[in-house]
């Protein structure tokens, strides 16, 4: 029979721990890579309507904002059972409180005009990626600083309505091309 | 007395047993997944997974996913029921000598 002093045996439940994280965080990385792929899909498709139909800009972010929190509620709800974390009241009331302010900040105090939306929304989006990473893995800072910067540079560089596309590239594609990294992480 | 298992007391077994434990039961991890959890080699993995598969604590599945082969390794319930005797000796033992491991 084996026998071991406490010190390995907290060593063993200390590997255990660690593997258990590990595992934990790759199923999370699973379910956030679906949704990053389904959000910048969304993206894409919104930033390119509105580039060809810049009248329906509204109802065209209306849209895609709402499929994309019915897609993660739905990717995370099926997800749970795995990860943990589940898509309840207190999800959903998150995501209202983010919308809340975001609108408040740029309709209420801000009054932004198109070119300012487009590079607000996805900043603000980024920065919580930025916070959850703080949380669920690093892989979500690291995508988020990089959209927020790719969003700073086509704000500043690429004008007129070539901003659109910039941002169907930058925010859509860099959310697909996440996703996939993610995937393998 | 707290009586460990031989078979996933060994470091790279019971990592293995922990990363299948951790999922929910009947669902499997991808060899090249659980080789990065585990920090194992090819070779190594794979005997320690043969060791596992003896004892009866995982099964092992061999599909093909297009043209690759792909295999997929679940612990048994026999094989969660010793992980988790093994989890409760190894805290017995760290209990026993006052929590100072």
């Amino acid at each position: 029979m084996t026998t071991i002093d406490p010190k390995e045996a907290a060593q063993a439940l200390n590997d255990i721990e660690q593997i258990v994280q590990r595992v934990r965080q790759s199923r999370i990385y699973d379910i956030a890579s679906q949704i990053m792929i389904a959000a910048g899909v969304l993206v894409v498709a919104g930033n390119v309507a509105n580039f060809l139909a810049p009248r329906y800009s509204a109802y065209i972010w209306l849209t895609v904002n709402v499929l994309n929190v019915a897609v993660a509620a739905a990717l995370i709800t099926m997800g749970a059972r795995q990860t943990g974390v589940r898509f309840d009241f207190r999800a959903l009331a998150a995501f209202l409180l983010f919308y809340a302010f975001g609108i408040l900040c740029c309709g209420v105090f801000g009054h932004y005009g198109p070119r300012e939306l487009g590079a607000f929304w996805p900043i603000y989006f980024m920065l919580f990626y930025c916070i959850a990473g703080l949380w669920f893995g690093r892989a979500f800072v690291i995508i988020g600083l990089g959209i927020i910067m790719l969003t700073l540079i086509g704000y500043f560089f690429v004008e007129g309505a070539a901003f659109l596309l910039w941002m169907a590239a930058a925010n859509g594609g860099g959310l697909i091309l996440s996703g996939l990294w993610m995937r393998r992480i | 007395m707290a009586e460990l298992d031989d078979i996933i007391h060994q470091p790279l077994r019971l990592r293995i047993m922990a990363a299948l434990n951790a999922l929910p039961p009947g669902e499997g991890l991808e060899f090249s997944r659980l080789k990065k959890m585990t920090g194992a080699t090819d070779g190594n993995l794979g005997a320690h997974i043969e060791t596992l598969a003896k004892a009866g604590y995982v099964g092992i599945e061999k599909a093909f996913v297009g043209k690759k082969p792909q295999t997929t390794v679940t612990a048994t319930s026999a094989g969660r029921g010793a992980f988790a005797r093994h989890v409760a000796s190894l805290q017995q033992i760290i209990a026993a000598s006052g929590g100072n491991g």
